[in-house]
């Protein structure tokens, strides 16, 4: 195999010559009983640093197990992916996980914060699993990271004590504070009203600005029609 | 890392209390019990073999046999004979004993009587209350004196003042015996039951109690610097070679009070693999609950993996809840297994010595329940599936 290059793979990405997330002919099955699910059926995908993307389709589409796959959290059944120029292909559990906590920020629908400690201990988390950063170190760059998302006044609050709004301000915070690459984020405004859900919006907006790749999950036109780009997809497929 | 895991299990100890006592029950038993038990063989073992060797370590006790021959051997000379023949035998004792009914005025009772020289009392470290021990004249001259163990002092003469009053012996046809000391209390040993005996001068005894003579106990101090079990082995040798097994009787109380703590010993490592079996038991507990943990914490496993945990880090998490739950139950059930063998020991009215053995012992056999049976639920949640853990409600 050839050795490659990653400065200048980098170099690449942030010029916009290569892809931050490549995906090519990527299926996923799921098999039920003897019924084969195809839950994504060829999709290939290119996502270029700083892009603002809406995945768009109708329930059942495919469209959660498109971001799992981008996020690591699953496997394809065939097809290549890249991210930030690394095949996953073939890496063990821990490579998997070291690569969601290096490079992908999630951002869940149902927020997935942990209930039992404070904003700040869910923002410090992801940075205990990085390993090799001190317990102060950790503290300020999830303060930090909280105050961006305008919750430097509650950062000692546990989740049940915060608004759903500001349960996925939190969550967002969390993405945030390992500095990823790219953000995914399924569905962020499902479980929030209209207005709150426009504020998220906003933050999405404002942190992409600043030069974040993020990808969003949309059931809602309006705001997937809204962002710069859109990937459609139906019955596990791309719609052109 | 692991300073972050034992905080979180801490917090998931403290989130569902009743529920941590409850699983930690069967540790907590199990650790009790064997510090408790460890702890009280210990005393009493000790107890045991103190009151053996209350008259010390170095004696050692031989009987003779009834019969015209060992008569003929355990004569005057035979301890010249015996401290010539076995290396580190010390002094030589002669004593002869008996029952006899004892009076003073109205008062009268049975009891043992023993004839011993003049020298018994300060060899078996016994000391007097009232008055002093017979002298080497009483014995010579075979004056009729006697000294008094402090239950049969009290007993002839409730009011006191024994020592310069005089005892009736009813097997001497009655003659009157001088009260020359009253002994203070003292355990009984092997060998001597010091409180209700009557001690009259050796001499005195063998000519009005004996028909015929003969020694009945000789007992034996072992010289300085020699080990008593190894003089013992040697006398038994030699006696086995003059007279035969079955024409004496030997026994020494350094070979006793290592009999006593070898039987208590057997018995209480019995007692404890009882307590290992109840810590084994607690451990199947520990994994059922950490089982159920693991299964409440599905959804908190799929976040953590999102958030980038491999599963080393997860099974670290929860291996570390496990031995920090049952080292918990370890120490709860040291401090448990003290105060009640305290207690015992207390009534029981033993010395109390701590067995620092039994609780390194139990902390550490409680930590490696905590590995072994832990292992399991920790890997199972290392397993699980991230997606289907994150969905999971
Ligand atoms: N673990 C699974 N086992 C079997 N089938 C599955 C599994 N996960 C997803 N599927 C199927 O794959 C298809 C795509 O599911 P996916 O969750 O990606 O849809 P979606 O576009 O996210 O829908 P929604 O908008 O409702 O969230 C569906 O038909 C679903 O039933
Ligand atoms: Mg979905």
């Amino acid at each position: 195999m050839d050795k490659i290059d990653w400065e200048e793979v980098a170099r690449r990405i942030d010029s916009r010559d290569l892809p931050i997330i490549y995906m090519e002919d990527v299926h996923r099955y799921y098999i039920v009983g003897d019924i084969v699910v195809k839950a994504l059926d060829g999709v290939s995908v290119k996502i270029y640093k700083g892009d603002f993307t809406a995945i768009m389709g109708p329930s059942g589409s495919g469209k959660s197990t498109l971001m799992n796959l981008v996020g690591c959290l699953d496997t394809p059944t065939s097809g290549k992916i890249l991210i930030d120029g690394e095949d996953t292909r073939g890496l063990n559990e821990t490579e998997l996980a070291y690569i969601r906590n290096r490079k992908i920020g999630f951002v869940f629908q149902q927020f997935n914060l942990l209930g039992k400690i404070t904003a700040l201990e869910n923002v410090m988390t992801p940075l205990l699993y990085t390993g090799g950063i001190s317990a102060h170190e950790r503290r300020e760059r999830a303060e930090q990271a909280l105050e961006k998302v305008g919750l430097a006044d509650r950062m000692k609050h546990l989740p049940n004590e915060l608004s759903g709004g500001q349960k996925q301000r939190v969550a967002i915070a969390r993405a945030l504070v390992t500095r990823p690459s790219i953000i995914l984020a399924d569905e962020p405004t499902g479980a929030l009203d209209t207005k709150t859900g426009e504020q998220i919006m906003e933050l999405f907006y404002s942190l992409n600005k600043e030069g974040n790749t993020i990808v969003v999950v949309t059931h809602n036109d309006e705001i997937g029609n809204a962002c710069p780009n859109q990937i459609r997809i139906r019955d596990g497929k791309r719609e052109a | 890392m692991v300073i972050q895991n034992i905080k979180l299990a801490l917090g998931s100890m403290k989130g569902g209390k009743m529920r941590t006592v409850l699983s930690l029950l069967g540790i907590i038993i199990g650790v009790a019990s064997v510090v408790t038990i460890l702890t009280l063989g210990n005393s009493a073992t000790g107890s045991i073999t103190d009151s053996i060797t209350s008259s010390g370590y170095d004696l050692i006790y031989l009987s003779p046999a009834f019969g015209s021959k060992t008569r003929e051997t355990f004569d005057e000379s035979f301890a010249e004979r015996l401290r010539k023949n076995v290396d580190g035998i010390g002094l030589v004792m002669p004593t002869v004993s008996g029952n006899a009914r004892v009076r003073n005025g109205s008062i009268v009772t049975s009891t043992s009587i023993m004839g011993v020289n003049s020298d018994y009392a300060a060899n078996m470290d016994y000391k007097e209350s009232y008055g002093s021990w017979f002298g080497v004249e009483d014995n010579i001259f075979k004056r009729q004196v006697v000294v008094l163990g402090s239950d049969i002092a009290e007993k002839l003469f409730p009011g006191g003042n024994a020592v310069g009053n005089y005892i009736t012996i009813f097997r001497d046809q009655g003659k009157k015996y001088l009260v020359v000391a009253v002994m203070e209390a003292k355990d009984a040993s092997l060998g001597a039951s010091f409180n209700s005996t009557v001690y009259i001068p050796y001499n005195t005894y063998t000519q009005r109690f004996q028909r015929v003579s003969g020694v009945g106990t000789y007992i034996i101090k072992v010289a300085e610097n020699h080990d008593p079990k190894v003089v013992n082995a040697d006398a038994t040798k030699y006696l086995d070679d003059l007279v035969g097994t079955d024409n004496y009787m030997i026994i020494s109380s350094a070979s006793l009070a290592e009999m006593v703590s070898s039987v208590t010993g057997t018995l209480s490592i019995f007692l404890a693999a009882i307590g290992g079996i109840s810590l084994l038991v607690g451990g199947i507990g520990i994994m059922n609950i950490m089982l159920v943990s693991v299964a409440e914490r599905t959804k908190e496993i799929g976040i953590r993996k999102a958030l980038g945990a491999s599963p080393r880090v997860i099974r670290g998490q929860f291996l570390t809840e496990a031995i920090t739950l049952t080292s918990f139950g370890g120490v709860v059930g040291i401090v448990i297994g003290i105060g009640l063998s305290k207690i015992v020991a207390n009534i029981a009215g033993w010395g109390f010595a701590v067995s620092v053995n039994a609780c390194l012992l139990s902390v550490g056999f409680s930590m490696a329940i905590g590995i072994f049976f832990g292992l399991y639920p920790a890997a199972k949640a290392a397993k699980m599936d991230p997606i289907d853990s994150l969905n999971y409600e």
